[in-house]
């Protein structure tokens, strides 16, 4: 069922499939936060830290910009409403599937 | 004799999507359930489908293996429940081929993995054929996710508060 909506959300779905990674989710939805701030909590190393921020970022369940020396992240609460808006991803895959069925329905009746 | 089997939908979890087409019913029936056609339209543009195996038989495997622009490969397989030709398509993402039911997280790609059953009812309309394509789903979505991607207990819990939190923003 994939398309590029469902990409999406399972990337949505990878980006909070570990705890560290909901852990700062959390923090985050208290407001921007710095990276040093956001690493506090955590025993693991930063260059590990900051690969789960990577994957936030990518997954797009967050953003980040830098002033200076120090870089901010933030959510990105579009991403939990696709979360959201399942359903109406299920039809929107299901009517894009049709859409082609029928295209692909009527080349055949040409071709008889 | 058998009777019709029971199909109850619900708008919060279920689709129903019907359609008109100018094709005898046939060639619908088609469409639906012959490989070299499923190949050609089943998944949304700009996947494709690559490979395709079926054998039309209750417990019979569906097995499609798409692929992305970029190369990734996701192969799923079911098996189908109800085959009356050129009128019903039963199918399910829930059971394994033999009707066993499928393990949960397993495939590849299995973030993808929302379990569905598809029916798919055709009559005809003259000359012409309509077709119904009903996609019913085990549980509201948030907690369908949570069990069937696999993750461990939390997780669900989790996202609903983030879900929640999200609605405030």
């Amino acid at each position: 069922m994939p398309n590029q909506q469902v990409t999406q959300l399972s990337h949505v779905f990878h980006g909070l499939a570990d705890p560290t990674r909901r852990a700062v989710l959390e923090r985050l939805s208290r407001g921007p936060t710095a990276v040093s701030v956001l690493a506090e909590p955590f025993s693991m190393s930063l260059p590990s830290f900051l690969q789960h921020l990577d994957v936030l970022e990518s997954c797009g369940l967050v953003k980040s910009r830098k002033s200076g020396r120090v870089r901010t992240y933030q959510i990105r609460p579009q991403a939990f409403r696709t979360a959201e808006g399942w359903l109406e991803k299920q039809r929107t895959i299901w009517n894009r599937r049709l859409d082609q069925l029928d295209t692909y329905l009527a080349d055949l009746k040409e071709q008889k | 004799m058998g009777s019709a089997s029971v199909i109850q939908t619900n708008p919060e979890l279920d689709l129903v999507l019907e359609r008109v087409v100018d094709v005898p019913r046939e060639l619908v029936w088609a469409a639906w359930t012959k490989p070299e056609h499923i190949k050609k339209w089943f998944t949304p543009a700009p996947w494709t489908t690559v490979d395709c195996e079926i054998d039309l038989r209750p417990g019979g495997i569906f097995r499609t293996v798409m692929r992305s622009p970029e190369g990734q490969e996701i192969s799923g397989a079911g098996c189908y429940l109800e085959i009356v030709p050129n009128e019903k398509l039963v199918w399910t993402s829930a059971l394994s081929p033999g009707y066993r039911p499928a393990i949960k997280g397993t495939g590849t790609g299995s973030c993808e993995e929302l379990y569905f059953t598809a029916i798919i009812l055709i009559e005809a309309q003259g000359t012409r054929t309509k077709y119904s394509a009903i996609a019913i789903h085990g549980d509201r979505a948030t907690s369908k996710r949570h069990e069937e991607m696999g993750f461990y207990q939390g997780w669900g819990t989790a996202l609903d508060q983030l879900v929640t939190l999200a609605k405030t923003f």
